[in-house]
C-alpha cells in the first residue's frame, strides 16, 4: 500500500471503531431496547471474552493443537485452576506464565 | 488548584470524583501487567509489518483497538482493498456495539462529547472489568459510576499506549519468543472466570467458547460476532428456561 493509502485505512479504522464503540452511547435514546435485550446484555461480557480465550489456547502457530504438548493449553488450565483456588488475578498470571515459560523452555 | 481544574469548583464533589477515579485506576492495576505485555508484542508487530514508525504510532493512538490492529496488518501488507481492511476492522469490532449497548443506561445523562469519549476509550477489559463491579451495585448512573470507569480507563489506556509505543521503537530488540502475549490471555482469563456465576452465564461462556473455535475459519474474523451472538442467545435460552421451572414450582 501507498502512505496515502495506509494513512486512509487508520483514519477509516479510527472511525469504524469509534462509530462500533459509541452507536449505543450516542444514539441510544432513538434505538430504545426492549427490556429482553437489555437483559441479555448482561451476559455479553462472559461470552465475548470466552469466545476471545478459547481459540487462544487451542491453536499452536495458527493450526490446532489439543494436546498436552500445547504449552498455551495447558498454562491456560492451571490458570483457570489457580483462579478458582485463589480468587487472586495476579496469582492466575503470575503461575499461569510460569507454567507456559517452563513448558516451553523445558518441555 | 490542579484538583480543582481537573474535578470542578464544589470541594465535596471533587473529592467525591477524584475517590472513584481512582478507584477506577486501582481496579485497573493488576491487568495494567498484562496490558503493557500484549501492547508490548502488539507494538512489534506493528514494527515488523512494514507500517513506518509514524504510522504505527499514529494507529496505536488514534484506533486504539488491540484485536482490530492486529487482524488488519496482515491484510494491509498483502495490499488488501482499503474497504477489507475497513470491513474485517468492523467484524472485529461489532462486540463493542453489545457493550456501548450495556453502557448506555449508565451514561445515558451524560453529554454526547463525553459519551463518544468513553466510547472510544471502551477496550474489551476496561468493560469486562466495570461491569463485574458494577453487577454488585443498584443499576442505572451515578457520579460514582462515571468516575471510576474513566479512572478504569485511564490505567488501561495508559498501559497500552506505553507500551505499544515502547513495542514500536524497539521493534525487532524484543524478544517475541517469549510469549510474553500471553500474559494478555491469562488477564482475560482471570476476568472471566467471576463472571460465569450461575448457569446461563455458564451455558453462555460454553457455546461461545465452542462456536468461537468451531467458526475461527470464516472469512474477516465473522467467527466472533457469531460465537457472541450464539453465547448470548443460549445464556437467555437457560435464563428463560429456569424462569419458567422456577414459576411452575
Amino acid at each position: 500500500m501507498s502512505a496515502v493509502s495506509i494513512w486512509l485505512t487508520i483514519v477509516g479504522m479510527t472511525l469504524v471503531t469509534l462509530a462500533t464503540r459509541s452507536l449505543m452511547l450516542a444514539f441510544g435514546d432513538r434505538i430504545p431496547l426492549p427490556e429482553r435485550v437489555q437483559h441479555a446484555l448482561r451476559f455479553a461480557p462472559a461470552c465475548a471474552l470466552a469466545a476471545l480465550i478459547v481459540p487462544e489456547l487451542l491453536t499452536a502457530q495458527g493450526a490446532w493443537a489439543i494436546s498436552l504438548g500445547n504449552a498455551r493449553l495447558v498454562a491456560g488450565a492451571a490458570a483457570i485452576a489457580v483462579m478458582l483456588a485463589t480468587r487472586s488475578m495476579m496469582a492466575t498470571m503470575g503461575l499461569g506464565m510460569a507454567v507456559f515459560l517452563a513448558l516451553r523452555h523445558f518441555g | 488548584m490542579i484538583g480543582h481544574r481537573l474535578f470542578g469548583r464544589d470541594h465535596r464533589i471533587a473529592q467525591a470524583r477524584a475517590e472513584a477515579w481512582s478507584c477506577g485506576l486501582c481496579a485497573a492495576a493488576p491487568v495494567t501487567v498484562a496490558l503493557a505485555a500484549w501492547g508490548l508484542v502488539a507494538g512489534v508487530a506493528m514494527a515488523k509489518s512494514g507500517l513506518t514508525q509514524a504510522q504505527a504510532i499514529g494507529m496505536s493512538l488514534l484506533v486504539f483497538a488491540g484485536t482490530a490492529q492486529l487482524a488488519a496488518l496482515p491484510l494491509i501488507a498483502a495490499d488488501a482493498p482499503i474497504w477489507v481492511v475497513l470491513l474485517t476492522a468492523t467484524i472485529v469490532n461489532l462486540r463493542f456495539v453489545i457493550f456501548s449497548a450495556g453502557l448506555y443506561p449508565v451514561f445515558r445523562h451524560l453529554p454526547l462529547p463525553r459519551r463518544l469519549l468513553l466510547g472510544f476509550l471502551t477496550g474489551d477489559i476496561s468493560f469486562a472489568l466495570a461491569f463485574s463491579r458494577w453487577s454488585a451495585q443498584p443499576p442505572g448512573a451515578s457520579r460514582e459510576k462515571t468516575w471510576f470507569y474513566l479512572g478504569i480507563c485511564t490505567g488501561t489506556w495508559l498501559a497500552w499506549q506505553v507500551s505499544s509505543i515502547a513495542g514500536i521503537l524497539l521493534g525487532g530488540r524484543v524478544p517475541t519468543h517469549w510469549g510474553l502475549d500471553f500474559m494478555g490471555i491469562l488477564a482475560l482469563i482471570a476476568l472471566v472466570l467471576p463472571m460465569i456465576a450461575g448457569a446461563p452465564a455458564a451455558a453462555g461462556a460454553l457455546v461461545a467458547s465452542v462456536v468461537a473455535v468451531l467458526a475461527a475459519g470464516m472469512p474477516l474474523k465473522l467467527g466472533l460476532v457469531v460465537a457472541v451472538l450464539a453465547g448470548i442467545s443460549a445464556a437467555m435460552a437457560v435464563d428463560i428456561a429456569l424462569e419458567r421451572t422456577g414459576r411452575e414450582r
